[in-house]
């Protein structure tokens, strides 16, 4: 990539009555990405587009190692219910290969307190459990590190375990990046989440609806058909013929005294 | 027999914006620094309204019925109209506008149903407080929706 070259193909451009004399071959990579472009008109606009292009890549090249950040994703708010398991998710997202070194780490703030404790550390290829906390065999590791999982699985729930996880991950030489926080909530009994049977209901009636309009105008054509075979198979084409003009009502704008009780 | 039609048209109408109005506007229960349901409670606090939460211990199911019975009236009703405006140019002579009549009967019991679940679910316990113009305008728009009802469910098309 990188370089031009001349090339002196001639090329008809659509739209374009003439044929382009000097069609430029010019190969431009950011990213390690290369793309070729064709200009599609004569030298005085090639070389805005060359102008255009170095801007481009100028701002892309200062731009980019800002945007190397690693953005990680987890939930917002976990319901569970007490002496159920719920799975925390994490992950990432990084402009850099998945290295060997990635690591996750998830700590816990009780609801109410200030201080976090650390219960999970993935590194170097290893997962390591929480042995001494207040989740000590209760933990599992479910996620696939090489695929930018770091998910955990929490046991036997309690009402103690309400609080915030918070998920760092890092993957070298990306290690810029803000942890990202889920609230588990540990219910008795789930509450019904706003809304479930509101739209239950709406989406249930509209589609009981949609569903009779439809078998009606099923009916309607099939008995239609059924007629007008019928009708073809005693008749013939002359059947054909008032067939066709009975179905369609002549449209009209009607009158404008056309209601009576 | 433009002034009935009017006159129709202008009931329909009537009917579906006070439905749109009881469903969207958040003031079934008034207190005087209160103005609640079904989708969200004002709360006045130093002279300024903060939007806020429902309380929990609102029986959710029958608060969902209400949102969903109402959104469904308001829906019947819109497509009730649209139905008129079609059975208008559709229909064959003496017959009856009974595919309209069918969508407003439905928009009306759906209100009926959210405006009786409120009425005797909600606040019932509650002395201090009154009713606000949403709910005042659902029992209406029953009335109306169920007037209309019967407008189409009797009335001919004249001519074709």
């Amino acid at each position: 990539a990188g370089g031009g070259e001349r090339e002196t193909e001639e090329r008809v451009w659509p739209g374009i009555n003439r044929k382009s004399e000097v069609p430029w071959l010019e190969t431009v990579s950011f990213g390690g990405v290369c793309i070729s472009l064709w200009p599609a008109a004569g030298p005085a606009e090639e070389s805005n587009m060359l102008v255009f292009l170095a801007l481009v890549s100028v701002a892309l090249v200062t731009i980019a190692p800002q945007s190397q950040a690693i953005v990680i994703y987890t939930g917002w708010e976990r319901h569970a219910l007490v002496g159920s398991e719920v799975r925390l998710s994490c992950s990432f997202f990084s402009w850099r290969w998945t290295s060997e070194d990635v690591t996750f780490s998830w700590s816990y703030r009780p609801d109410g307190s200030r201080d976090s404790i650390s219960i999970f550390h993935y590194t170097g290829g290893l997962p390591y459990l929480d042995n001494k906390g207040p989740f000590r065999d209760r933990l599992e590791f479910v996620g696939n590190p090489q695929r930018r999982d770091g998910s955990i699985l929490i046991k036997n729930l309690d009402y103690s375990d309400n609080g915030t996880f918070t998920c760092d991950a890092k993957n070298p030489p990306d290690i810029v990046g803000r942890p990202s926080s889920v609230r588990l909530l540990v219910f008795d009994k789930l509450p019904v989440q706003a809304g479930v049977i509101t739209g239950a209901i709406i989406g249930a009636v509209l589609g009981l609806l949609v569903l009779i309009v439809v078998i009606y105008y099923l009916m309607r054509f099939l008995v239609a058909r059924r007629v007008f075979n019928l009708s073809v198979s005693k008749h013939g084409k002359k059947a054909k013929g008032k067939e066709g003009s009975q179905q369609r009502q002549p449209w009209r704008v009607p009158p404008l005294s056309f209601l009576s009780f | 027999m433009l002034v009935l039609l009017a006159g129709i048209f202008l009931l329909h109408i009537t009917a579906i914006i006070l439905l749109l109005v009881a469903t969207i506007d958040n003031a079934w229960w008034f207190t005087d620094t209160m103005s609640t349901d079904v989708w969200a409670r004002w709360v006045k606090i130093n002279n300024f309204w903060n939007y806020t939460d429902l309380p929990g211990h609102y029986p959710q199911e029958y608060l969902q019925a209400v949102q969903a019975t109402s959104v469904l009236a308001c829906i019947f009703s819109i497509l009730g109209l649209f139905v008129f405006v079609g059975q208008l140019f559709t229909l064959a002579k003496g017959q009856r506008f009974t595919f309209s009549g069918i969508f407003q009967l439905i928009a009306c019991l759906c209100i009926m149903i959210a405006a009786s679940i409120y009425t005797d679910i909600f606040h019932k316990d509650e002395k201090y407080g009154w009713y606000g113009h949403s709910f005042i305008l659902a029992w209406i728009a029953f009335v109306l929706t169920f007037i209309s009802t019967i407008i189409y469910f009797v009335l001919r098309k004249k001519t074709a």
